[in-house]
């Protein structure tokens, strides 16, 4: 309706009250909020312009309409209703609410409710306004959520941010920065300059100079202290920014911690070395064998020639001594360089390292205690028992060696890990999903880093030129490597050092072997000492049938039952009981002429050579004997 | 005599063979490489080969299938001295192959002999 051309002609209260009404209405109409007023029905007696607008209808259509007919009874009843009756009890209420608007979806708003009172003060109506915040709310929503975001990115990246003024005063830090540099308390960073935390002196100045030219950059691996003054080494990158008048205001840095990766590489380094020493040692090894067996051959025939009572049979014998010590460095450098494969059996490492344990703890002196601690009594591997008794005496004799003089605990443990937890640690692709783990833990002397880095090197040894061949754990490396396992240390000076031995735990499945003298029966004559068990175990575990005799007696009796005669006797040089006379009485006395292998150690005493004289050894064989050598032993000796 | 062959590629080690041999009567042929052995195998005068199994030209195992194709009758000996891919495992090789005994370097030459005069049936004593 047009009202200018009624305002002539009206009276002035008239004419006011329209203007005022003309007024009212265009700022009602031309507001951008949704106005109403609703009588205490809860029903609409006047509603704007932009309220039709919205809801899509006329005013008309509008107006006489409930609120809940508008909103919906469930709305109403729950959301507004309340509200509206708080403010026809006197109050103004403000609430935000979201509504399904017709025109636009669902929006946020922002509602009031006024209480519009009659002249005489009751509360007839009110005035709803109701503004449309959902721009305000979505940029709200959209600025926190890239706040968060950001605070997130920040805390969560395992890189270290911090921002730093151009003199190197630390401004902020995040908390990955902290956890890198070892800080626990954050405030006390805030008081440091960023050079304390440079191992080198004078590089971070370096670092700033080079920002000057507005161009972010990259330091490279950075050796570091920490807030406890450990050495870490990071990766460093940083910008400058600069004020309006071109002064450096402040610095960004990142820093990514690289000591893992440069202990993985230098352990990769480590790897390649040994597996180049290895293919060397191997070689090596095997034209010395050819060397060693011309050698040999030539003494056995020198010694053919000569009579037994000759002195310089005394001196071809000893030829022959040292051919065997050689023979037994060159299997160990086979050994390290894994060209000599393993008999695995299916063993439970509890069993071998408890016969180790007891072996050593009977051979260890009184200042010495060894705890061990057996989390699992179950941890299958696939391994050859006398390897992997070589590996845990080897490494246990050395705590033993470390511990000299000290008082202290050899700890031994024996766990299993999931493949998962330590695929990082092992620096491998492929895991097997569970490893049994062995550890050795010394309190000795401990090894400084240069030392720990040589440690599986063949030939290297700390101890006196002359004592120990330095191949101990070199051979170790090699058999555990060969087991597909693991092998790591640690180590501070003057604390002591932990080896952990890795093998992967055996889940049922057996490459194929190449024993085919199973089901033979063994008679085993023993003292029945730790080595002894091992190698018996190992024997029964690839398939033969083992008996064990400790005293002539018993083995008299075993030998002179002819239905269940062995096909075998092994005769270890450790037999207390059972001589080596014995054996040749027994094999004269009984007429028997079974095979027998002798397991001594590498000088024979005269009765064992006697033994070995008198035609009865088949094979002989000197200690430490793998499962493979004694394997290949019993099949030459049977056939 | 039975005649004997070695396949050894390390001259010191074929010589001393040949001459722990020949004492003993036997009649040795040489030859330095398997593919030397396979091409002058003489099958009616030679009744036992000694091999060595890692080899250049023609390795030992070859030897031993190939001349037991050539004469099934033939005794063989294989031994070896830990090579690239692990002596054990090659021995055992040589034996499922039909190797009649297998020994790893060093070796007692008498064990050898021995073994060797048992395999050839022949009257032993030293």
């Amino acid at each position: 309706m047009d009202h200018n051309n009624d305002i002539s002609g009206q009276d002035d209260y008239t004419k006011f009250l329209s203007r005022e009404k003309y007024f009212s209405d265009h700022i009602v109409n031309n507001s951008r909020s949704m106005i109403s007023i609703i009588n205490r029905d809860y029903v609409y007696e006047k509603v704007n312009v932009p309220f039709c607008k919205a809801q899509k209808g006329m005013e008309e259509s509008i107006i006489g309409k409930s609120l809940g007919d508008i909103w919906g009874q469930d709305t109403f009843q729950n959301r507004i209703k309340p509200n509206i009756d708080k403010c026809f009890d006197g109050a103004t209420v403000r609430y935000e609410a979201s509504f399904n608007i017709p025109q636009a979806g669902r929006r946020f708003f922002e509602v009031v409710f006024r209480p519009f009172p009659v002249e005489s003060g009751e509360i007839t109506h009110l005035l709803a306004e109701t503004f449309d915040i959902t721009d305000l709310k979505l940029s709200e929503k959209f600025a926190s959520e890239k706040e968060e975001e950001f605070r997130r990115f920040e805390t969560n990246l395992p890189i270290g941010f911090l921002r730093c003024t151009p003199d190197g005063m630390m401004m902020h830090a995040n908390k990955a920065f902290l956890i890198i540099m070892d800080c626990e308390d954050e405030n006390l960073i805030y008081s440091t300059n960023l050079r304390s935390y440079y191992a080198e002196e004078g590089l971070l100045d370096m670092h700033l100079e080079q920002l000057m030219d507005h161009k972010p950059k990259s330091f490279g691996r950075i050796p570091l202290k920490t807030c406890k003054g450990n050495e870490i080494v990071c990766r460093i990158s940083a910008f400058m920014t600069f004020d309006e008048s071109q002064n450096p205001s402040y610095i960004d840095f990142s820093f990514e911690d690289s000591s893992r990766e440069l202990m993985l590489e230098n352990r990769l380094l480590q790897a390649q070395k040994l597996e180049t020493i290895g293919a060397l040692a191997g070689g090596i090894a095997h034209d010395f064998n050819n060397i060693l067996a011309t050698i040999s051959g030539y003494s056995e025939l020198l010694q053919n020639d000569l009579p037994k009572s000759s002195a310089f049979a005394g001196n071809v014998a000893k030829i022959q001594i040292a051919v065997s010590k050689a023979r037994s460095l060159t299997n160990q450098i086979l050994t390290f360089s894994r060209q000599v494969e393993q008999e695995k059996v299916l063993v439970n490492v509890y069993e071998v390292l408890k016969e180790t344990i007891g072996f050593v703890r009977s051979a260890a002196p009184s200042n010495i205690r060894i705890r061990s601690t057996i989390r699992v009594k179950d941890a299958p591997v696939f391994a050859d028992p006398t390897q992997l008794f070589r590996v845990f005496l080897n490494l246990m004799t050395n705590a033993l060696q470390s511990m000299e003089e000290l008082e202290g605990t050899i700890s031994v443990t024996l766990a299993t890990v999931k493949g998962k937890k330590i695929q990082k640690e092992l620096n491998k692709d492929i895991v097997a999903d569970e490893f049994v783990l062995v550890t050795v833990r010394d309190m000795g002397k401990g090894m400084d880093p240069s030392l720990l880095r040589r440690i599986f090197e063949p030939f290297f040894t700390t101890r006196e030129v002359g004592k120990g061949s330095g191949l101990g754990l070199s051979v170790v490396h090699g058999i555990v490597s060969e087991m597909g396992g693991e092998i790591l240390v640690s180590s501070k000076v003057n604390e002591g050092s932990v080896f952990y031995i890795y093998l992967p735990f055996f889940r049922g499945y057996a490459p194929l072997t190449l024993i085919p003298e199973k089901n033979r029966k063994i008679l085993f004559v023993t003292g029945n000492k730790h080595e002894s068990r091992i190698l018996s175990l190992a024997l029964e575990s690839a398939g033969y049938e083992m008996t064990l005799s400790y005293d002539p007696g018993h083995l008299n009796k075993m030998i002179s039952d002819k239905k269940n005669s062995p096909d075998l006797i092994i005769y270890m040089s450790d037999a207390e009981l059972v001589r080596a006379e014995d054996i040749i009485c027994i094999y004269t006395d009984q007429k028997i002429n079974t095979p027998c292998i002798l397991i001594s150690d590498s000088n024979l005493t005269s009765e064992e050579e006697k033994l070995v004289n008198s035609g009865i050894v088949s094979q002989q064989l000197t200690k430490p004997v793998s499962l493979r050598e004694i394997i290949s032993a019993i099949q030459v000796s049977i056939n | 005599m039975p005649g004997i062959m070695i396949v050894e590629d390390d001259n010191d080690l074929r010589e001393m063979l040949k001459v722990s041999l020949t004492r003993r009567r036997f009649t040795v042929l040489e030859a330095e490489n398997g593919k030397d052995a396979i091409n002058h195998f003489k099958p009616e005068v030679t009744d036992l080969v000694i091999t060595d199994l890692i080899m250049p030209e023609e390795d030992g195992l070859k030897v031993i299938m190939r001349l037991h194709e050539l004469k099934p009758s033939l005794k063989i000996v294989a031994i070896s001295g830990g090579g690239k891919a692990g002596p054990a495992s090659y021995l055992n090789l040589a034996k499922a192959l039909g190797a009649d005994v297998v020994y790893s370097k060093p070796f007692s030459v008498n064990d050898l002999i021995k073994k060797i005069e048992e395999l050839l049936e022949i009257e032993q004593g030293v």
